[in-house]
């Protein structure tokens, strides 16, 4: 390892409402792989948006190549040196590689743009990192893993020392991922600095060099990664003091009934062959990180994706559920983790959203019995302490709490007897997260089921009487709440399953 | 100002709505001067009244049909030439094929229909963009007028002939009864648009496809029944618009498209979606129909009143995006 390329001191960022990085401390040496590693929300995309301009921090230092910076955008960070190879790729497909990588910069002749020199460089770039792409191909026909080489090759030509990955693996096969790391060792080899952001435990081992850990927006520690276990880097990650009490015990009677069987799901890449059971009045929590294909799962038993195959049994019959229409019919109520796109119509008023799913229910003839409706609403902003002047109010004037009330509201208008919970505490305070877990496990108790997807291990121990873990579209484990810890849990969540 | 906004009276009237009433006044105001002025005749009076009444009525429909299609945030550029595409088949229908009159106003609405079914269903289940299921429908409902009718033009019978007597539904004596339809029929709109499943399902479905949708919804269906909609309330504007201009020619009808969306945006009628207003779009149209007949007065030529409605759909597309971003 060389000497120190990039040092962020005491970085500070605040968003409304939440603390996103605590004075934070960061380094990178010239010609090391630093894995940054940390749950959803610790911080990590956070940080590297400080670093490449997207977030203005709020107080601390950067000092790159020995001088103090600050970028106001990733151009100025590129043109710098610093360049970020997103999970998802920023190509247009229709484009040869040549012409994505050189985008927004051709080389000119006169007016021309000077293809012959765009396809020469191309390949120069692509001997020096070993890789063996025609540069005039489209960008569309290759694999993904040679589009993420070609991404690199983009960072690179513009003389990038210090190049961040975030996630880099998760769309790569084996293979592809061995010559990733092929080329991030010659990268090393050159005296570059490496910023490696991954989920992966194996990984890490493999490729990086240190490891910096990450916890609720705070530094938590740097480990070089030869002298650790994978043990070590997970406690790092959640041994965090936990407020709240985890459940102890399941609270579902062992002979509730099982109202929603799940069997051999598959739709798309993110959910491959998940089965599970949900019983009466149970709280099912399916935890897993970011892209684990929670929400996939959910969105295709509800009927808003399409699935390839698999049987959904709702009390124990078994449905054809095509379309959100057939499920809402069987009873099955979605709370999406992105409300304001999915849950609610903003601009339409609480009565408005809270009938919206049984509409049909307070008609009189074919007029809608406003009264009715409105008597509907009031109850529920009653029964929820939905925090709101009146019932006409519009739900963009409500804080991120009561919009979702709302959105429950609307199922238990509806009367639905299985409700799924994704991320149902995200962007709320914690007050009103706290109102949102009473009220889930009131309808436990009165004999609704739920599945709740969260991704916060606190609120999957402390809400959950049994876990699904997954990982990277598959179900990786089930545990009892009795049995589980997050150390097991997080083990399960970062098994890689090929 | 913010005083006069909260006032009761005012809320329920709706401040925008109350406005266009005064741009409505102040425009009549301004064209009886400038009128006399400028050509030495009058403009106030019944006549100029009347002949700003009888543009109003066609369009009027044109507009509360657009209006269903905006408010899911859509939009329909093939309404004129539909229309036209209407008067034309039926009133060949009736001339040449001797056919009996309500049977032609039936085919003229049927058409309209047909056609909005069309554009819903190429928007709504093939989730073509309704920009270009509109233009091509444009030029398809020229492209089928003129093969029917072999490009000739069509003229409907005179009050005073055989079946001029559907003419009451524009003028009965001296009444105007046209303007009592087209009041009673924006009457029934603002009823389906406020207190009925399509209705509220259309507009919230404006604000937020997915949402609705994820609710249990068939978006698809009540997004097609608002183009379908539309198309009737276009198959009517055609009754009323042969019922006054007697004389249909096959090619034309665009510039309706322009001054129907610009009544309906005036009003305010959000082009994003999820926001309609159908009190807002009779005042809108009224303010349009009284602009072409001072156009008209003042001895200006059409093409002027081209250019003013075009300003007038920026002016309220861009006051709508404004407010947008103002509330964001």
């Amino acid at each position: 390892m060389g000497e120190v390329i990039l040092q962020m001191k005491d970085i500070d960022k605040s968003f409304p409402g939440v603390h996103a990085l605590d004075h934070v401390g960061f380094e990178v040496r010239r010609g090391e792989v630093h894995a940054l590693m940390g749950e959803n929300g610790a911080g990590k995309s956070t940080l590297m948006k400080v670093l490449t301009g997207i977030y203005k921090k709020d107080s601390g230092s950067i000092i790159y190549k020995g001088k103090e910076v600050e970028f106001h955008n990733t151009r100025e960070a590129q043109d710098n040196g610093v360049v970020i190879v997103h999970q998802e790729l920023n190509m247009v497909g229709d484009l040869s590689v040549a012409q994505n990588i050189f985008i927004g910069r051709e080389p000119r002749k006169g007016l021309r743009i000077d293809d012959k020199k765009m396809i020469e460089d191309s390949k120069a770039l692509f001997d020096r990192l070993r890789i063996d792409i025609d540069p005039t191909e489209k960008m569309s026909e290759l694999t993904v893993g040679k589009q993420q080489m070609c991404e690199i090759a983009k960072a690179i030509s513009h003389n990038a020392e210090l190049i961040i990955f975030d996630e880099p693996s998760a769309a790569l096969t084996e293979k592809e991922i061995e010559d990733l790391f092929s080329i991030i060792r010659d990268l090393k080899a050159q005296d570059l600095g490496i910023i490696y952001i991954s989920h992966r435990m194996d990984e890490i081992k493999v490729i990086t060099d240190r490891v910096t850990v990450m916890r609720d927006g705070g530094y938590v520690g740097t480990l070089i990664t030869a002298d650790c276990t994978k043990e070590d880097i997970i406690n790092m990650m959640v041994g965090r003091v936990i407020y709240e009490k985890p459940k102890e015990k399941s609270l579902v009677p062992d002979d509730a009934p099982v109202v929603l069987k799940v069997e051999h799901l598959n739709a798309g890449k993110m959910v491959q062959d998940v089965s599970f059971e949900l019983r009466k009045g149970e709280i099912l929590g399916f935890s897993g990180l970011m892209g684990a294909g929670r929400t996939e799962t959910a969105r295709a038993i509800f009927g808003a994706d399409p699935k390839q195959s698999g049987d959904i049994y709702v009390n124990g019959e078994k449905v054809e559920i095509n379309s959100p229409e057939d499920a809402v019919k069987h009873g099955i109520g979605y709370l999406s983790e992105d409300r304001r796109r999915f849950g609610i119509v903003v601009g339409k008023s609480i009565v408005e959203n809270s009938t919206m799913a049984t509409l049909e229910e307070y008609m009189n003839g074919i007029f809608i019995n406003k009264g009715k409706e409105k008597e509907a609403a009031e109850r529920y902003i009653n029964e929820l302490g939905t925090k709101t002047p009146s019932s006409d109010q519009l739900v963009v004037n409500l804080s991120g709490g009561n919009q979702q009330k709302v959105v429950i509201a609307k199922w238990l208008v509806r009367n639905s007897d299985i409700l799924i919970f994704d991320e149902p505490t995200r962007g709320i305070d914690v007050g009103a997260k706290n109102e949102i877990y009473k009220l889930m496990n009131r309808l436990a108790a009165e004999g609704k089921s739920i599945i709740m997807i969260s991704s916060e291990m606190t609120e999957i121990l402390r809400m959950s009487d049994r876990i699904v873990i997954m990982c990277e579209g598959r179900k990786t484990g089930e545990v009892k709440i009795e049995e589980a810890t997050q150390e097991l849990i997080m083990d399960k969540a970062t098994r890689q399953m090929s | 100002m913010e005083k006069f906004k909260q006032n009761p009276l005012v809320k329920k009237l709706g401040f925008n709505r109350i406005v266009l009433c005064g741009v409505l006044i102040l425009m009549y105001i301004f064209f009886s001067i400038l009128v006399p002025a400028v050509t030495g005749s009058q403009f106030a009076g019944m006549s100029h009244i009347m002949g700003a009444l009888n543009y109003a009525y066609f369009l009027g429909f044109l507009s509360l049909g657009v209006t269903f299609v905006i408010a899911t945030g859509g939009i329909d550029f093939s309404i004129g030439p539909v229309m036209f595409c209407c008067g034309l088949v039926s009133g060949y229908c009736l001339m040449t094929y001797n056919m009996p009159l309500p049977v032609c106003l039936l085919i003229s609405v049927l058409i309209g229909a047909l056609f909005g079914l069309w554009n819903g269903y190429l928007v709504a289940y093939w989730s073509v963009p309704p920009f270009i299921v509109s233009m091509a429908s444009m030029n398809m409902a020229k492209g089928i007028a003129s093969v029917f009718t072999k490009t000739q033009s069509v003229s409907w019978p005179r009050s005073t002939d055989a079946n001029g007597w559907f003419r009451n539904l524009i003028k009965m004596g001296g009444i105007p009864t046209g303007l009592i339809c087209f009041l009673v029929a924006a009457v029934i709109c603002a009823i389906i648009l406020n207190n009925t499943r399509f209705g509220r399902y259309i507009i919230c479905l404006g604000s937020n496809k997915e949402a609705v949708r994820l609710s249990g919804v068939d978006t698809r269906k009540w997004q097609m029944f608002a183009y379908l909609m539309c198309g009737l309330l276009v198959g009517i504007a055609t009754i009323f618009f042969v019922g006054t201009y007697t004389t249909v020619q096959p090619g034309y009808g665009d510039q309706y498209n322009n001054e129907a969306i610009a009544g309906c945006v005036m009003g305010g009628t959000s082009m994003a979606g999820g926001l309609a207003s159908i009190g807002g779009t009779v005042i809108g149209v009224f303010i349009i129909s009284l602009l072409q007949e001072g156009i008209l007065a003042l001895k200006l030529t059409k093409d002027v009143q081209l250019i003013i409605t075009g300003l007038i759909v920026i002016v309220a597309v861009y006051a709508d995006v404004m407010a947008r971003r103002r509330k964001n």
